[in-house]
């Protein structure tokens, strides 16, 4: 059996307001989910904050903490909210042009209904720029307060539509 | 048909000054680039970085940028307008001779011609002396599709450094 299969692939044909994954089964272990994606939010804004949630749930059961390096590395942190927003971010539209975001979010054992779901991912907002803000990388982890099993995920810009190209790419992991 | 596909391995069985994938297909959604490597260089205190091209291009449009934690000392920077990018850092002889630093090299939609300037996001390991990890990311200001990516360091890559390119599929 295959390690990695491809439930969802999204690229936006046009601007949307979020995108969210097709129904995703309950037959594999983890969830590895790839995003390369770019905010509307234009003018002197270099990067977009991003809410990811699950299930369609838009209560306030989300806490997320990231760290970032730009010019120098900090950390920062959410929690009660109503969605992900400090596990990623992506470019927005005042960054370099035809750059887009890129992040990958490792969601393990996200069917059981035992315990609630942490996430963890890598991100990267890039740009051809050395000033502080105008580019920024990190990591970050997230924590949504539910035993359900993740069916769907949304990804939501909190200021802004998604560009088009923007892709998604969600893949169900098997273990052997 | 696997969605996770290695398109090339190299595996130097001597030093070697640089490391090149050719005529990399269109037909994957991502690329990952797996290292395992270290340096011959005995001048690099802290660990040898590692240079990357793509398609032959050595003009100015790279950009990088970087977060790292070298011992008790973190640090995060910037370089515009430069001439390679680099997604890490590896072992060099000064280090235990058994040493070889691990990276991995994401690069998504390496494909989208036209529409996406090629992003790079890495992150690194070397411990056994250096103990640096970091988390890098980068930019080639172009939006063509990438087919050729060359790997140098500071000075050659040693005997029995390892470089694994993965397509990654999105059907």
């Amino acid at each position: 059996m295959a390690a990695f299969t491809v439930i969802d692939h999204t690229e936006l044909g046009a601007a949307a307001a979020t995108w969210t994954s097709a129904t995703i089964p309950s037959s594999y272990d983890h969830l590895y989910l790839t995003i390369s994606a770019r905010g509307a939010l234009a003018g002197t804004n270099w990067y977009e904050y991003v809410d990811v949630q699950f299930n369609g749930d838009t209560g306030t059961n989300y806490s997320s903490t990231g760290l970032r390096g730009q010019a120098s590395a900090g950390a920062w942190q959410t929690s009660g909210v109503d969605g992900l927003d400090r596990v990623l971010l992506i470019n927005a539209d005042g960054s370099t042009a035809s750059t887009f975001g890129n992040a990958s979010i490792w969601i393990p054992n996200y069917a059981n209904t035992a315990n609630f779901k942490q996430v963890v991912a890598r991100f990267a907002t890039e740009g051809d720029t050395a000033s502080n803000g105008e580019w920024i990388l990190g990591i970050g982890a997230g924590l949504w307060s539910s035993t359900a099993a993740i069916t769907s995920i949304t990804i939501d810009p909190q200021n802004g539509d998604l560009m088009q190209y923007s892709t998604f790419t969600l893949y169900g992991v098997t273990g052997a | 048909m696997a969605v996770i596909e290695a398109i090339a391995t190299t595996y130097l069985e001597a030093d070697a000054a640089s490391v090149t994938f050719s005529s990399i297909p269109a037909t994957y959604e991502h690329l990952q680039l797996r290292i395992n490597a270290r340096s011959v260089d005995t001048t690099q205190t802290t660990g040898a970085f590692i240079y990357l091209r793509f398609n032959g291009v050595s003009s100015a449009v790279y950009s990088r940028h970087f977060m790292t934690g070298y011992g008790t000392a973190e640090a995060g920077g910037g370089t515009a307008a430069d001439s390679y990018i680099k997604p890490g850092v590896v072992n060099t002889a000064l280090d235990d001779a058994a040493a070889y630093s691990g990276l991995v090299v994401d690069i998504l939609d390496y494909a989208e011609d036209g529409n996406k300037n090629t992003t790079v996001m890495s992150h690194f390991g070397s411990g056994l002396g250096y103990n640096i990890v970091g988390l890098f990311s980068s930019m080639w200001d172009s939006t063509d599709d990438v087919t050729q990516i060359a790997l140098t360091t500071y000075d050659d890559f040693a005997r029995g450094s390892e470089f694994t390119l993965y397509g990654l599929k999105s059907s």
